[in-house]
């Protein structure tokens, strides 16, 4: 095996995925890529991923939510860093009642609104790969 | 039906209440009694009955204080007086503060099954109302982050191609070309700002915001919200300047909203501004009230447009390089500025400028929830919540 890190992208728009996924392998990311949460899920458990960017708006309304939530009942998957990719910030804040902008589903995520910067998105999932590896590594 | 329909009877006479439980036991009802009026609130609060029969005349307080009561407690519970003088008086008095309807004494069995069994229909049919309404108006709430959300993926999907074949062509476009790609994304992302501004002006109604409002540096919220404003003052070569006082006391407020205003406030004084113009922003303390300024060397709004540029969807002239807006920005502003129990006015001379002036109340130091911890604070919520 590669020590290329092995990144998710669960999204539902595959012009959008078709974007991020270049910018991704361009940098050096293996990138696999589901079209729906019910795929997303199930690749989740069969592969051992890096970090997760995952989309909010899927299916019928808050779908991402629930694979975030899901993730974070799992002990293993739980410790996959989560890159949560919305439309639209306030979205997320209608389904929480508008409290905290930013929920926390898992040990270590991140909020960003699409469309993104190439570099802006490169300097997130670094730095949450950094952080991810900082926790494993207390934790050992 | 699920669950038992309850029932509270109230009467300060054995018999009637004897009678009452004889009667509708082993109708599928639950059912308590009181002996007087405030005996009777004070189940009806606990045990939230459907229906409640309720004597009339009775020691203690009577039976209209007792409909009032049960008004407060839950206005759609039915409630039915029992009368012994049917005098048609005290009935349409009765009617008149909310009773659903009388049964006037001595009543007999199937009177009184027949009046529960109405009272209970009516019961369920304004509760089904209720349910309907309610499920109408979140449809409502969600149809703008529907519909939101439709508008804006394919958006940011364009806009997220152009972002990579920018930086993929970067070595093999010549100028003119990148200039069409910075104008294309520019276009897009204006028409991804506009529809946020939509989603945001019909979904933040007024009394909705302010639930977790805390203390707010304005002195922040300004610096982020010209950071945010930036690349267009930039691009137009517009200097904004920042006099905000260190010493700002804090508002209170919610952050993100409030720099949203803000955001509107500059974004606009640079659209209304030729290139090479100015905005300056600043800030200071006025009797007990934050004076927020955002003054612009600007085009300046006609005498006439004044009294309207808050209103939605007006549009004064369009900005020297037609640059067109959506006509909700101001609108929107002045609704958060207003949520946070400020006010917003403007002052303009056509061809000289426009200034922008926010007054908000100072935060004092009394009745602050602990720093930090205000928004994470579980706020009342319907049951019906999907969290």
């Amino acid at each position: 095996m590669s020590d290329r890190k092995q990144l998710l992208m669960i999204d539902d728009d595959p012009d959008f995925v078709d974007g991020i996924k270049s910018i991704l392998t361009a940098a050096q990311y293996d990138v696999d890529v589901a079209h729906n949460p019910k795929d997303g899920f199930a690749a989740l458990q069969k592969k051992k991923y890096d970090l997760l960017l995952l989309d909010i708006m899927m299916g019928r309304g808050a779908e991402g939510v629930m694979i975030a939530r899901k993730m974070s009942r799992d002990p293993k998957l739980r410790e996959i860093p989560v890159l949560i990719m919305t439309g639209i910030r306030e979205q997320i804040a209608f389904l929480f009642g508008s409290q905290a902008l930013h929920p926390h589903f898992v040990e270590v995520d991140e909020l960003m609104e699409k469309p993104v910067e190439p570099r802006l998105l490169l300097e997130r999932i670094e730095a949450l790969l950094k952080a991810a590896g900082e926790k494993a590594s207390e934790k050992k | 039906m699920g669950k038992p329909r309850r029932i509270l009877i109230i009467d300060d006479e054995e018999i009637v209440l004897d009678s009452c439980l004889a009667v509708l036991e082993g109708g599928g009802y639950e059912i308590t009694m009181a002996p007087d009026g405030t005996e009777g609130l004070k189940v009806a609060q606990e045990f939230a009955p459907d229906l409640v029969l309720v004597d009339l005349m009775m020691p203690g307080i009577s039976g209209f204080e007792v409909l009032e009561g049960l008004r407060g407690i839950d206005p759609t519970i039915v409630a039915i007086v029992i009368t012994g003088y049917s005098t048609v008086e005290s009935a349409v008095e009765a009617m008149k503060r909310g009773a659903f309807d009388f049964l006037p004494k001595p009543f007999t069995p199937d009177e009184l099954r027949l009046i529960v069994e109405r009272g209970l229909e009516k019961r369920r049919l304004v509760l089904e109302a209720i349910a309907l309404r309610k499920e109408r108006e979140l449809l409502q709430q969600n149809f703008a982050a529907i519909i939101s959300h439709e508008l804006r993926a394919p958006l940011s999907a364009v806009q997220q191609n152009l972002f990579v074949l920018t930086a993929e062509l970067e070595s093999r476009l010549n100028e003119a070309q990148k200039g069409r790609f910075e104008r294309l994304k520019t276009r897009i992302a204006d028409l991804l700002k506009m529809i946020q501004s939509w989603l945001r002006a019909v979904s933040v109604p007024e009394g909705k915001i302010g639930d977790d409002f805390a203390p707010v540096s304005l002195q922040a919220a300004i610096a982020k919200a010209i950071e945010s404003v930036q690349p267009h003052s930039t691009r137009k070569d517009i200097a904004v300047t920042d006099s905000t006082p260190e010493s700002l006391p804090q508002v209170l407020g919610d952050e993100t909203i409030l720099t949203e205003a803000l955001v509107n406030l500059i974004g606009n004084a640079v659209k209304y501004t030729h290139a090479g113009g100015k905005v300056a922003v600043s800030a200071r303390v006025e009797a007990d009230q934050v004076m927020v300024s955002v003054a612009d060397t600007g085009v300046g709004l006609a005498a006439d447009d004044v009294p309207f540029v808050f209103d939605a969807f007006y549009r004064g002239k369009i900005g020297p390089d037609a640059e067109a807006g959506c006509g909700l920005g101001l609108a929107l502003t002045r609704r958060i500025i207003e949520a946070h129990h400020g006010t917003i006015s403007v002052e303009s001379e056509i061809g000289k400028g426009t200034t922008f002036t926010v007054r908000l109340p100072v935060h004092t130091a009394e009745s602050i929830s602990p720093p930090g911890e205000a928004p994470a604070a579980p706020s009342t919520r319907d049951p019906g919540d999907q969290r």
